[in-house]
């Protein structure tokens, strides 16, 4: 059970999410606050703090100056102000093995669960339908600790029609159960949201053309595309994936909404309402995260410059507030320009790398 | 592809030809050097001082001398190449080079395609070398046609492009022998196009790895090994195959400690000789958080982390044990382990492919106990690492023996 000072600040984090408003002084200092608490209660955070300078007396001043920890570090402690018999739940990071997976522990799911619905209202649901979800993501029932899993189980619950199913149950996806449910939204003029991996979606759409399958799902249907290819054999262009969409589903390419987000966080971005209808896509934050794009050295670096992505999260209240990732990106008007490494880039030399090591396990 | 040229010269006179190109390209002023100095800096984004130690390494092993003892060791002679040789107790030999041989390097290594390709010209083949680009092979291809104008028609390059190619296909389906540089889905797709009775000769993506047990360190050696260390790791930013890519400390912990801890100072000095190049954008964020993530972990009481050279370098000291090496830029794990079995451990453990084991004395016993046990096609001294000798084998394979078919005269 935690203590008054961890009550308080989840208070006023819940009370921004709910006003879904934080000017930039208000974020400084919710973030801030925070991190002068995880130091007090998490140990592991503490000491990588002190190792960068940090000590009560020479506290961050902004969110910036707050040290970020690596996202793999979850692997390595348990960072949580509260031990893990004391969480509400805990999410597992990647890993190629559940072994040297991390986890990312939770001291109540309140904070979670409103920065997702909260976010999830303004990238997906800016019109209040009432969906039906076709899950093809985690099932949280038979992966409890996936976070992927946990948001859609949630969202379904809170805004769908009641009839939400899913279709992925470990790594194989049941084809014909998502073809009976597309055919009964259509029967119903249900408009769905369909939320997938990816990689699900192209597994989905292409047993959709194995059948020779088209459907003009019902007006307002979209999708909620997330994750993205990494450890698998199968790439696909999103432009490509997106057009196979609108082709296999019919629902257009700006109905097709893009989430970014990690298991170490608990909050997520969405693409950009604008740049749905362009052909580059930005990202857009709820007030309670903010990016910060960092050159090698940790140091912000001016938009437009391409740096490493950087997190701050106030959600992230019974954890770690700042988390660094090797994640690149660009700070733009438009919001948060993700870039991943091109295909076909042209690397250096003739040395093993992780991912030629990861494509012979 | 014409029929070989090259058969009207004799192969020495072959070899004199790339002797005496090399001796124009050992020459650091040599305008077609500069040129591509230049070009491949531009491409690749390395110092100007690691090119031209690249160049040089290249250049000045590539002597008459060299490649004659590689030859004649792997084929009895020379001569051999030129016609029937007499062998006592056995019957005459002629090492007739096949007609059409292929050398695809997908990968960018520096000049990694042409020394197969003078060995494959010394063997009289016709060589097409498929390249990211003809930077360097071909500007090496035209010295040697300035010194026999036979070479015009035998040595060729054509740029890398990558992908599906018809072209690419038929000079493929068509080569008597395939050498190619890349990753394993490179090289599967290569191989899938080529001849069944074709030879292939893989070179794929491989580690290097190295042991210093400190205990036998002499106290006279441990400056020059460290700096060598630091050579090995941070040449080609760690790039190539050949580069060091997680060092093991034996004995004490705290020597290893402290080994380590002077290993720092040394990769300060050797960032001087060899600079950083333009980093990829990517490797670097990924290079950032290793450091970082050693940084936690030392916070927490587990290792240490050094970041020398204005954090151009990174090392980490006793990472975790359950992730592979990281294959980073300039970025050296070091694991101090009991002995090298704990080390053969954690190279099975991530089925690491290894090309060189480097050690301090390349001579001991265990040292050849241990290149069996990973799998090592070199054994080198430390510091060494990154400069094969021209006669010795390459990847584990011989350096002519595959451009040639036998023809025995009873």
């Amino acid at each position: 059970m935690e203590g008054a000072e961890a009550a308080a600040l989840d208070a006023r984090i819940l009370a921004a999410i709910a006003a879904y408003a934080l000017d930039a002084h208000g974020f400084d200092r919710l973030a801030c606050d925070i991190f002068a608490h995880q130091l007090r209660a998490n140990a592991p955070y503490a000491a990588f703090a002190r190792s960068r300078g940090i000590t009560p007396n020479r506290l961050p001043q902004t969110a910036a100056e707050i040290p970020a920890v690596p996202a793999a570090a979850f692997k390595q402690a348990v960072l949580s102000t509260v031990g893990p018999a004391a969480a509400a739940i805990w999410f597992q990071t990647s890993g190629t093995t559940a072994a040297n997976a991390g986890r990312h522990y939770f001291a109540t799911t309140e904070l979670y669960e409103a920065a997702l619905l909260a976010g999830f209202d303004r990238a997906l649901l800016p019109d209040g339908a009432r969906l039906r979800y076709l899950l093809l993501v985690p099932d949280a029932r038979k992966a409890p600790h996936s976070s992927l899993g946990f948001m859609m189980d949630r969202v379904a619950a809170a805004r769908g029609d009641g009839r939400d199913e899913r279709f992925i149950d470990g790594d194989s996806f049941d084809a014909p159960a998502f073809v009976r449910a597309l055919d009964a939204a259509v029967a119903d003029g249900v408009a769905v949201c369909i939320a997938a991996t990816a990689f699900a979606l192209v597994a989905a759409l292409e047993a959709l053309d194995a059948r020779g399958s088209r459907y003009v799902l019902p007006p307002g249907s979209r999708v909620m595309e997330t994750g993205g290819f990494k450890g698998r054999a199968r790439v696909v262009e999103r432009a490509e994936l997106y057009a196979a969409v609108g082709d296999r589903l019919g629902i257009p390419t700006s109905a097709i909404v893009a989430e970014y987000g990690m298991t170490e966080l608990s909050s997520q971005y969405y693409d950009s309402f604008e740049s749905r209808f362009g052909t580059r896509r930005y990202k857009t934050w709820p007030p309670w995260l903010r990016p910060l794009v960092v050159d090698p050295h940790g140091v912000p670096v001016a938009p437009g410059v391409v740096g490493a992505i950087r997190h701050i999260d106030c959600a992230n209240r019974s954890s770690v507030v700042a988390i660094e990732t090797e994640d690149l990106g660009a700070l733009a008007p438009g919001g948060l320009l993700l870039l991943g490494r091109e295909r076909g880039a042209e690397l250096r030399g003739c040395s093993l790398d992780a991912e030629d090591l990861a494509a012979r396990a | 592809m014409p029929k070989t040229s090259l058969r009207a010269l004799s192969a020495a006179a072959i070899i004199a030809a790339i002797d005496a190109a090399a001796a124009r390209w050992s020459n650091a002023d040599f305008p077609p050097r500069v040129r591509v100095t230049s070009a491949i800096q531009t491409r690749l984004g390395y110092s100007t001082p690691v090119v031209e130690y690249a160049l040089d390494r290249l250049f000045f092993s590539l002597r008459r001398e060299a490649l004659e003892a590689a030859i004649a060791h792997e084929l009895g002679s020379v001569a051999a190449l030129d016609g029937p040789v007499e062998r006592p107790g056995r019957p005459a030999g002629f090492a007739r080079g096949v007609d059409r041989v292929v050398i695809v390097a997908s990968d960018t290594t520096i000049g990694v395609a042409l020394v197969p390709a003078l060995y494959a010209l010394a063997a009289k083949c016709d060589v097409l070398v498929k390249d990211r680009s003809d930077a360097l092979v071909g500007a090496f291809f035209d010295s040697l046609v300035e010194e026999r104008p036979q070479f015009a028609t035998a040595a060729v390059t054509r740029a890398w492009t990558g992908g599906e190619d018809p072209r690419e296909s038929a000079v493929l389906a068509a080569a008597d022998v395939v050498a190619a540089f890349g990753s394993d889905a490179a090289l599967r797709a290569i191989r899938a196009q080529l001849r069944p009775d074709a030879r292939f000769i893989p070179y794929g993506h491989r580690a290097s790895i190295g042991y210093v047990d400190t205990a036998q360190v002499r106290a006279a050696r441990r400056a020059a090994l460290l700096d060598g260390i630091a050579a090995d790791a941070l040449l080609y930013d760690g790039d190539g195959c050949l580069s060091l890519h997680a060092l093991f400390v034996g004995g004490d912990a705290a020597a290893a400690a402290a080994f380590t801890a002077d290993l720092a100072a040394a990769f300060e000095r050797a960032s001087v000789e060899f600079p950083p190049g333009e980093g990829e954008p990517q490797r670097a964020a990924s290079a950032a958080a290793y450091r970082n993530l050693g940084a936690f972990r030392a916070a927490g009481g587990r290792g240490a982390v050094y970041a020398p050279a204005g954090e151009s370098a990174t090392i980490v000291f006793d990472p975790p044990r359950d992730e592979p090496p990281p294959f980073l830029p300039r970025v050296l794990p070091v694991f101090p382990v009991a002995d090298p079995a704990e080390a053969i451990a954690y190279v099975r453990a991530h089925q690491l492919p290894i090309e060189a084991l480097g050690v301090d004395d390349t001579h001991a016993p265990q040292a050849l106990q241990f290149a069996v046990a990973v799998g090592a096609v070199r054994i080198a001294r430390l510091g060494e690492m990154q400069a094969p000798p021209a006669g010795g084998h390459h990847g584990g394979a011989p350096r002519i023996a595959d451009f040639v078919r036998w023809i025995d005269r009873e």
